[in-house]
């Protein structure tokens, strides 16, 4: 048993070494006729299940747009924060559209395609009866959060609040409703959307300033960045803002609008 | 003594024998369907109930309609689970019952490396192999020019049927050590080679010996297989997950992943009863 281990491992090192000497990513794409998108499907209104089992929301939209402008077919595999990067440098995605914030450390590791498609920030949602005023008023409390989430790290440094991180959204709002923390850490948009359509959110509010604001990127392999497929995918993005694709996307999946969707298409206009 | 049991005697129509509470073993009265049945419904009503009655009052859907709707795709997923699950058992027994017939080697080298590979995967956490087997094994394996896709799903399949493996082997070895040696002194005067006596005689003697604890081990199994949402297969706790956060409410939470446990439940309690049966059936009389 342990032998055929070795062998897998070694099969695993030649495949991985025939997967990087292959020619254009965009050529192999066409030809195999499907583009293989890593999204969310825990993340409504931006990706998530139907009750039919279907996906729906805004980046596969996204992700069936750029499907059909290479006139193939697409597959959607759903990804975690956690192994959205590895996915696709093993190459078990072609694309990812998956709420992922563009930043250094992680272009190091993935090609983040320029322009940003989407922008979020750090807020939080907490019941009104707290009365957050300052994101100093968060010192000491417990915060509801999400493992893995780029954003704990500097808002428990600046203001200094007792985190206790979830594995999901569900489990994290459970807490907050019996009080188990004052807030809820997460992305504002999230927050924006939830507030304005859920009934359940009727007592909550979200009090404080938006801080840090992340640009999201659509990522491809970092040695595609360059290449004709990460070429064709910033082109995409932009003809996304300049035609005002992206905003009316948006809109139909019932996201409140988005500054960031405005003001890069008046930019690129 | 019974003259009724006498052979020779005039038959004659004895009284029909009652069952009486005490002739069923204590486990039998505690343990059974219907027991199993109540205990759910006292689960479902104490649970999804105070919610229900909420729901009610709201004008949003019932908790019960949500996971009534949710139902052909929770069943899909647990479809996927079951699936898993019987593949990772039948790989694990395949390899374990070769395993187990190793560790009895007369050869002390093949006994050795066969007691060591057998203690590594018994003794080591279920999701560290899982990790280990996702992230060794490559998506596709290019093999003579063919690339053979290998979805995280067939990773997480080997992953599971390791420690299938190591335990299958523990239960051959103690079964094949459990035949008494004189099966193998008569097999031997008959003229029998080792690999015949092993492959026509002492394994299948084996099979009633191993089958109670192999379904326990695979009620085990079906339990564990939501182990292999963490390395991001979409199994029915995955699928739960996201059918949590479509939905957002933060009130379905608890019955939500009630309900899975009782698709659990229907599926690995009748097996754990058969399970039971037979080790009473087989169990050794002296």
């Amino acid at each position: 048993m342990k032998k055929t281990v070795k062998i897998l491992a070694a099969l695993a090192m030649t495949a991985g070494f025939a997967g990087a000497a292959q020619a254009d990513k965009l050529d192999d794409i066409k030809a195999a006729g499907k583009l293989v998108v890593g999204i969310k499907q825990d993340y409504k209104p931006w990706g998530y299940l139907t009750v039919d089992g279907e996906l729906a929301g805004l980046e596969i939209d996204l992700a069936k747009d750029v499907a059909s402008r290479l006139g193939v077919e697409v597959e959607l595999v759903p990804v975690v924060a956690s192994n959205r990067m590895e996915f696709l440098q093993q190459g078990r995605i072609d694309l990812v559209i998956a709420t992922m914030g563009d930043n250094p450390d992680r272009r190091k590791v993935v090609g983040m395609i320029e322009p940003n498609y989407y922008a979020g920030g750090t807020n939080v949602i907490a019941p009104k009866a707290v009365g957050l005023k300052s994101w100093e008023d968060l010192r000491g409390k417990d915060v509801c959060a999400l493992q893995g989430s780029y954003y704990n790290r500097r808002v428990t440094q600046l203001y200094g609040p007792t985190l206790v991180a979830f594995a999901g959204i569900p489990e994290a709002t459970s807490a907050l409703t019996n009080g188990n923390c004052v807030a809820f850490l997460y992305d504002n948009t999230w927050i924006e959307s939830q507030l304005a359509t859920e009934a359940q959110w009727a007592d909550f509010e979200m009090p404080l300033v938006t801080e840090d604001p992340q640009a999201w990127s659509i990522a491809v392999p970092l040695e595609e960045l360059d290449a004709p497929y990460g070429k064709m995918m910033s082109e995409i993005v932009t003809d996304w803002h300049k035609t005002g694709f992206l905003i009316e996307r948006n809109a139909e999946n019932g996201i409140a609008a988005s500054p960031f969707l405005q003001e890069q298409h008046d930019l690129l206009k | 003594m019974n003259p009724g049991r006498i052979k020779g005697h005039l038959p004659v129509l004895l009284p029909a024998r009652k069952l009486m509470l005490s002739d069923i073993p204590l486990h039998d009265r505690l343990f059974n369907v219907w027991t199993a049945g109540a205990l759910l419904i006292a689960f479902l009503v104490t649970a999804i109930g105070p919610s229900f009655a909420q729901a009610e009052a709201a004008p949003a859907r019932s908790i019960l309609t949500i996971l009534f709707e949710w139902t052909p795709s929770i069943a899909k997923a647990f479809g996927f689970n079951v699936l898993i699950s019987i593949m990772a058992m039948a790989i694990g027994t395949v390899l374990g019952v070769g395993l187990g017939v190793l560790q009895v080697s007369p050869r002390s080298m093949i006994r050795r490396l066969a007691w060591i590979v057998t203690q590594f995967f018994r003794n080591s956490p279920w999701l560290v192999l899982l990790f280990y087997c996702i992230l060794l094994i490559p998506f596709k394996i290019t093999l003579f020019g063919m690339s053979v896709p290998f979805p995280g799903w067939i990773k997480a399949v080997i992953g599971l049927s390791l420690p299938v493996m190591a335990y299958m082997s523990e239960y051959m070895r103690g079964a094949i050590n459990s035949i008494p040696s004189g099966q193998w002194e008569s097999a031997q005067s008959l003229g029998f080679t080792r690999f015949q006596t092993m492959r026509d005689i002492i394994l299948p003697q084996t099979i009633k010996r191993v089958l109670p604890p192999w379904m326990n081990l695979y009620a085990v199994l079906t339990m564990a297989t939501p182990l292999v949402s963490i390395v991001g297969v979409n199994e029915v706790m995955s699928l739960t997950r996201a059918a949590l956060s479509a939905e957002s409410r933060v009130d379905l939470l608890i019955p939500m992943y009630l309900y899975i446990l009782c698709w659990f439940f229907l599926y690995c309690y009748p097996i754990s009863t058969l399970t039971g049966r037979l080790e009473r059936r087989y169990s050794v009389k002296l």
